[in-house]
């Protein structure tokens, strides 16, 4: 049988468990209260017991036996005062005085049952042997069992009432675990059903719930981050690589048509291949790009020698510069590390440098440095060529955008996007500004 | 020499097996894992080229598997495209190489020949010679018919590569990853600069030329026949 959603939650099955605690301590408690009370009842009654038997022994020591007996036989009679008894017993076993139910009069302490009784109590009787060997007999109606019922009553009351009480505020505690859970339930099916924007509402109060429902936020603002680069990625591989496929296909064709000869085959394969290969280093590029973006490659970060990365690099393009009639500037201080991959930071810097390089002009000059600050290294790129419009810093950063400018060079557009991937990787922020004329990166490294 | 190509693409072991014995290697095929392993444990052949991705077995395994028993010989793994982590996984595996899927014949060949006649690291002597070309690695020196040449560190580094496999040739792309450490295509003809410039100081002033351009394949530092 399927139960109400609210008594199958966690909150009410906590709540529970803690009202069968507190039955069973309870229970626990009742023994202890009841074997304490009982016990000090009998004792008090024992005492009341011996101090008649004791005060009706003097009276007949000292009025003589024959009026204790007429004593006995008054109170008898007028079953004063009640709920006791009185019985004297001569040495013979005959009755002189008083009456004792069904019991057996005999020396010592018992119990035993008045059959006329109505609450049907035990009577606790001592008997005490007189000097001339009569059997006294004083017994009172214990009234134990009464109070035994009394307390359990009053445990049973208690213990109820708080169950009942604990049923309830787990209930309740229950009730609002399920409401705001329903929140996640319902944001999470409306996502499901394709709202992605959807979601989990916040309290303000800091609790675990709205930690949670930030946490949630926070993941599913990632997710939709991430799928909207997926969606982007995609549509600009279908947007950019169809450009050169068409490009392709129509110079296959018309080398088919317009070929004469072997070595004009030769020539339209050969440029035919450099271009699928240009196709395939855009493929390359992206993938590389998503890979960095997904951030498996944080794991394998190491100590890397910044400054040795910099020469190396600045090391590698001077003869570059020169050959294309621009010089490369170098000031970089020594000793600079940073926490990271070497492979990705070579490949940033490089595609920077490369940028500053391809587009600016011949008698360019591009200044490459690094030096520490209190924030942590920096590195600088900074040329002298045409610089890039303020309006399109935000720009530059996408995946496949160009300046129209630079529509004509080689180049996938796809440099700035892999230098985005690795600094954000890494923590790195970039900054564009305008070094008049001119284009200057700023790289400020993570401490 | 002998060539095992562990490959399940049709396509691309038949490209690859076409070509190797055109330029006179023999070529055993293995079109999955467990074939593959039990041919490579027999440690006869030169050169191993293998896929990462393979049915029954993959690459990574199967050259875990035969470096662990003890099988020396030379491998190749051959990946798909854009696998950046893949090719420290497969150097850690211990392969000796890695080309990444789609790739020219050419580069392919130049590799394989550089990994069959590899010398095991301690046999590399200090002082290398071609003709009368020699570069000592301890001193870090070069000399051209004892004339002392000054190389720039990168220089040097370029030719030293070379002419550890001289007469091989060697890629562009052999090049950026040995000598430069760059794991990517840069956009920018930095080989051909630094070649050229390296050419200027041990070619040109004098009667022979001993390094080549390969076209379409690469580069080859090597003396007169």
């Amino acid at each position: 049988m399927a139960l109400p959603r609210l008594f199958r939650t966690a909150a009410f099955r906590l709540a529970l468990a803690y009202a069968g605690l507190f039955v069973l301590s309870t229970a626990v408690l009742f023994v202890l209260v009841y074997v304490e009370v009982t016990d000090h009842a009998e004792d008090q009654l024992k005492e009341l017991i011996e101090d008649q038997a004791g005060a009706l022994v003097a009276q007949g020591k000292i009025e003589g036996f024959e009026a204790l007996a007429a004593t006995l036989r008054t109170w008898s009679d007028t079953r004063r005062p009640r709920p006791a008894s009185y019985v004297l017993v001569d040495p013979a076993g005959q009755v002189l005085a008083g009456k004792l139910g069904t019991a057996r009069p005999r020396a010592g302490w018992f119990t035993y049952v008045e059959p006329d009784d109505d609450d049907g109590d035990d009577m606790l009787g001592l008997g005490t042997r007189l000097e001339n060997g009569s059997l006294l007999v004083v017994a009172q109606e214990t009234e134990l069992r009464e109070l035994g019922w009394a307390l359990i009553q009053a445990f049973l009351l208690a213990g109820g009432a708080s169950l009942a009480l604990a049923v309830l505020g787990g209930m309740i505690t229950s009730a609002a675990f399920l409401r705001r859970l329903e929140n996640f339930n319902r944001t999470a099916a409306q996502i499901v059903q394709g709202k992605l924007g959807e979601r989990v509402p916040q309290r303000g109060t800091d609790d675990e719930f709205d930690r949670l429902a930030g946490n949630l936020n926070a993941m599913l603002d990632r997710i939709q981050a991430l799928m909207e680069s997926m969606r982007q990625v995609s549509n600009d591989i279908a947007h950019d690589l169809r450009t050169p496929l068409a490009h392709l296909r129509q110079r296959l064709e018309t080398a088919r048509q317009d070929a004469r000869d072997t070595s004009a085959y030769e020539v339209a394969v050969d440029s035919a291949i450099a271009e699928t290969d240009e196709i395939l280093a855009t493929f390359s590029a992206l993938l590389r790009i998503a890979q960095i973006e997904a951030g498996t490659r944080r794991a394998g970060f190491a100590p890397v020698d910044l400054s040795a990365l910099f020469e190396s690099i600045a090391e590698t393009y001077t003869p570059v510069a020169e050959d294309r009639g621009q010089s490369l500037l170098t000031a970089i201080s020594a000793g600079v590390t940073v926490r990271g991959d070497r492979e990705l930071l070579t490949q940033m810097l490089a595609n920077l440098v490369e940028n500053a390089l391809r587009h600016t002009p011949p008698f360019s000059v591009v200044r490459l440095s690094l030096d520490k600050s209190a924030t942590g290294p920096v590195g600088v790129i900074v040329d002298n060529g045409p610089g890039i419009p303020e309006e399109a810093h935000g720009n530059v950063f996408r995946r496949f955008f160009r300046m129209e400018a630079s529509r004509t060079t080689p180049g996938n557009g796809l440099g700035l996007s892999l230098v985005a991937a690795v600094a954000d990787l890494h923590g790195i922020a970039v900054e564009l500004g305008d070094s008049k004329p001119g284009l200057g990166v700023t790289l400020r490294f993570p401490l | 020499m002998k060539v095992l190509l562990i490959e399940d693409d049709k396509d691309t072991s038949d490209y690859v097996a076409r070509g190797l014995k055109e330029h006179g290697h023999v070529v055993d095929l293995a079109p999955n894992g467990r074939d593959g392993l039990f041919l490579a444990a027999e440690g006869a052949h030169d050169v191993m080229v293998v896929d990462r991705m393979l049915p029954g077995l993959d690459g990574l395994a199967l050259v875990k598997t035969i470096r662990g028993a003890g099988v020396r010989t030379p491998v190749l793994f051959l990946t798909t495209l854009g696998g950046i982590d893949d090719r420290v996984a497969g150097l850690e595996a211990g392969g000796d190489d890695y080309l990444v899927k789609p790739f020219a014949f050419a580069e392919l060949l130049a590799r394989v020949h550089a990994l069959a006649r590899r010398p095991p690291m301690a046999e590399v002597e200090t002082v290398l010679k071609v003709a009368d070309l020699e570069l000592d690695r301890i001193r870090r020196s070069v000399t051209r018919a004892g004339t002392r040449i000054d190389l720039k560190p990168r220089e040097f580094l370029l030719l030293e590569y070379l002419m550890r496999h001289a007469g091989q040739v060697v890629t562009r792309t052999m090049l950026l990853e040995h000598v430069w450490e760059f794991n990517f295509d840069p956009r920018t003809n930095i080989v051909e600069t630094h070649v050229s410039r390296l050419r200027a100081k041990v070619d040109r002033d004098f009667d022979v030329e001993l390094i080549h351009t390969i076209r379409g394949a690469g580069y080859c530092l090597r003396g007169p026949a």
